[in-house]
């Protein structure tokens, strides 16, 4: 008779709570090491640790389910998700590399990725609106970016049209609909963005004084689609060109998996920050 | 200086989980203590008794695994970062601010307090301690910290319920949660809040009760009926209990422009410290007489209005002989103020006890009885020439004191007024 592994019971009292499928799935894994089952045990895993009402979202799967906005999974949580993946994986997590997983899908790549011992692919930088709002010189109710990510040349970000916006009581009249206007406005917010936060032709993050950053032109602007309360603007812009005070930008929005508008070339202006003076930084004698 | 009211009351005691059942179990002088089986099982505990509180189950250090009353409604990430105590103290501070004809929104601002007391969470810091040693930081909890230390208690209540207001914890042991209560009517009477939440928990739990038996502190008794008995001869120590009280504390006005109930008038507090011991009362009560006497010239009160008194006294030997020499020496001998120890029904609930007894007191002034002081069967010679009551009597307090006493020599004493048209 083969001995029973010494780690299965001490592995189902880890898993306890996780669904049955994840813990023969975590105690296969043990054994084979396939990667194949690591999605079974990483989202039973997330599943065990999510208010009930989400638990359903999780168990389909969906590889585009935020693990914030649609599981409330906060960084304590997220932390208690980690030390049972490592546990019942056998590898490290590195905080950096958690801070870029955003959905399911990002999860479960990494993840793949990790147990393979393969380079863990790059997902980019994530900001929360917090993180946006304490880096824009654009502020609410003017700020029209909840979430974005960076990666290199390209910067995504999403606005949802709640309908609360004041704007819309006269735009127009009974009949609620996002301002195309605004729309070029929010594709130039993630431009600045991306250029405050980028590292790409030469720029360095942080490089970028935000009280200088406007704007000087836009060509090529088309618009498919009016966006009304309840709809998502996706946005994504990437930045062409850095010619120092300029940058150029392209810009598309979608929403919801249709065409809404596209700007071919969008032009910033800004200064880098004044570089600290050394005299000035010396110690006075 | 500002009046204060108390104006809600939220109650997870062994005698019960709401203050209809509280109060006819007071006035009936029917005790919680039971024979407690896991003392029982484990032949190392040389106690039997505890006092247990119903629909809660908070063994073990996972959260997840205790068991409470459903109409408690947490999330998960609410629940993983609990201690016992704050379990307890969600429940009665539900119940408090429901009590006060307030919603929970209503304390979620700038001009309410928090104010707790309770000892941490001896049973979780074990619990994530023993793991920590086992396997290592990176593989314990985020959650153990704030789970465990003292201040469990503020972490828990102030991130749910949004207090913005003072928030602080108060560790001196069984006067703690008078401490809290204190310090919370001064914040409402010098007008640095409004409102003031003050919650008293303990943890019922193994590790927060069984090492008292190390200190020759428990009662051995066998004997639930008996075991807890306050100023009698033959007391051999204390039963040990836990759970969690909320009092609802608010300037009069803000209260009265509210048309808020009102269970009484906080007159006053004191507090004073033995100077003598790290655990035993000074011998003559001389710390306990000093805040009896400072809580009625600081409230302008004569000692002969106070009519009724919840004393400390936890059934030691020493300790409640002590709380003896302290109120003859204030009130002489012969016919003072009526006096009890509702421990005899509850045991002791350590850092939960002051708020609670308070809440006693309170319960008699509103349902207008006085609770007596059971299980004595032979008075103990120091008790002689007290008013002790040994049955409840039928009219309420006009102007009670309720006395706490804590390691280290801490006392405090409360003074609670019935309210001119209650």
């Amino acid at each position: 008779m083969p001995e029973p592994s010494v780690n299965e019971s001490e592995l189902r009292e880890s898993l306890k709570r996780c669904p049955e499928a994840a813990v023969q799935a975590a105690i296969a894994f043990q054994k084979t090491r396939d990667p194949s089952l690591v999605p079974t045990i990483v989202f039973g895993i997330v599943e065990r640790f999510v208010e009930p009402e989400v638990r359903s979202i999780v168990r389909e799967g969906d590889e585009q389910v935020r693990l914030v906005e649609d599981l409330a999974i906060d960084s304590l949580l997220m932390v208690e998700i980690v030390i049972l993946v490592e546990e019942t994986l056998q590898i490290k997590i590195e905080n950096e590399e958690l801070r870029s997983l955003r959905t399911l899908g990002d999860l479960k790549t990494y993840l793949n990725a990790k147990v393979q011992g393969l380079p863990v692919p790059s997902q980019g930088q994530s900001l929360n609106f917090a993180e946006i709002a304490a880096m824009m010189p654009h502020q609410p109710p003017f700020l029209f970016l909840q979430e974005a990510r960076i990666q290199g040349a390209v910067a995504e970000g999403i606005y949802r049209i709640s309908g609360e916006e004041a704007f819309l009581e006269g735009h127009f009249k009974g009949n609620p609909v996002f301002p195309a206007s605004l729309m070029l406005e929010a594709l130039g917010q993630l431009a600045v963005l991306q250029l405050l936060k980028s590292e790409v032709d030469g720029l360095k993050a942080g490089e970028v004084d935000p009280n200088t950053v406007y704007f000087v032109s836009c060509d090529g602007v088309r618009c498919h689609k009016v966006c009304r309360p309840g709809d998502i603007l996706e946005m994504r812009v990437e930045l062409k060109k850095v010619h120092s005070p300029l940058a150029q930008f392209e810009g598309f929005i979608s929403s919801g998996g249709q065409r809404v508008a596209k700007a071919e070339e969008i032009s910033l202006t800004f200064n880098p920050k004044a570089e600290p003076k050394e005299a000035e930084a010396a110690e006075p004698s | 200086m500002r009046n204060v009211v108390v104006t809600g009351m939220g109650l997870v005691t062994c005698l019960g989980l709401d203050r209809p059942s509280v109060s006819g179990r007071l006035r009936r002088l029917e005790h919680g203590i039971q024979r407690f089986q896991p003392f029982i099982d484990d032949p190392k505990v040389p106690i039997s008794l505890a006092a247990p509180i119903p629909g809660f189950q908070t063994e073990g250090g996972d959260p997840e695994d205790w068991t409470f009353p459903s109409s408690l409604k947490l999330r998960m990430e609410q629940i993983r970062s609990l201690s016992p105590n704050a379990l307890y103290a969600h429940y009665a501070l539900q119940q408090a601010v429901a009590d006060a004809g307030l919603e929970l929104e209503d304390i979620g601002n700038e001009r309410t307090g928090l104010f707790t007391a309770s000892s941490g969470s001896a049973g979780m810091t074990y619990f994530h301690m023993e793991r920590l040693k086992r396997v290592g930081p990176m593989r314990c909890s985020p959650l153990g910290i704030v789970a465990s230390i003292a201040g469990t208690l503020n972490f828990n209540l102030s991130a749910m319920y949004k207090f913005q207001g003072a928030s602080t914890g108060f560790v001196s042991a069984c006067a703690s949660s008078g401490h809290a209560m204190g310090y919370a009517w001064d914040s409402i009477a010098l007008g640095r809040q409004d409102r003031a939440v003050v919650v008293g928990a303990e943890d019922f739990t193994y590790e927060t009760i069984v090492p008292f038996a190390g200190m020759r502190v428990l009662s051995p008794s066998e004997d639930p009926d008996t075991a807890s008995r306050p100023f009698d001869a033959r007391r051999d120590g204390f039963v040990g209990t836990g759970g969690s009280v909320v009092l609802v504390l608010e300037d009069e006005e803000t209260a009265l422009a509210r048309k808020a109930p009102i269970y009484a008038r906080m007159r006053g507090w004191s507090q004073t410290t033995d100077g003598y011991h790290i655990a035993a009362s000074h011998p003559d009560g001389d710390g306990l007489r000093r805040a009896i006497e400072d809580v009625l010239r600081t409230s302008g009160t004569e000692r002969e209005a106070i009519d009724y008194i919840n004393a400390h006294a936890t059934s030691t030997q020493a300790g409640d002989v002590s709380e003896c020499r302290a109120l003859k020496s204030v009130f002489g001998v012969g016919k003072g103020p009526r006096i009890s120890s509702t421990k005899a029904l509850t045991g002791h609930a350590l850092s939960l006890s002051s708020i609670m007894e308070a809440a006693f007191v309170l319960i008699g002034i509103r349902d207008g009885f006085t609770p007596g002081s059971a299980h004595i069967s032979q008075l103990d010679a120091e008790a002689e020439g007290l008013n002790i009551i040994r049955e409840s009597v039928e009219e309420a307090p006009q102007l009670a004191l309720s006395n706490s006493s804590g390691f280290g020599g801490a006392n405090v004493c409360l003074l609670f007024e019935k309210p001119e048209c209650g």
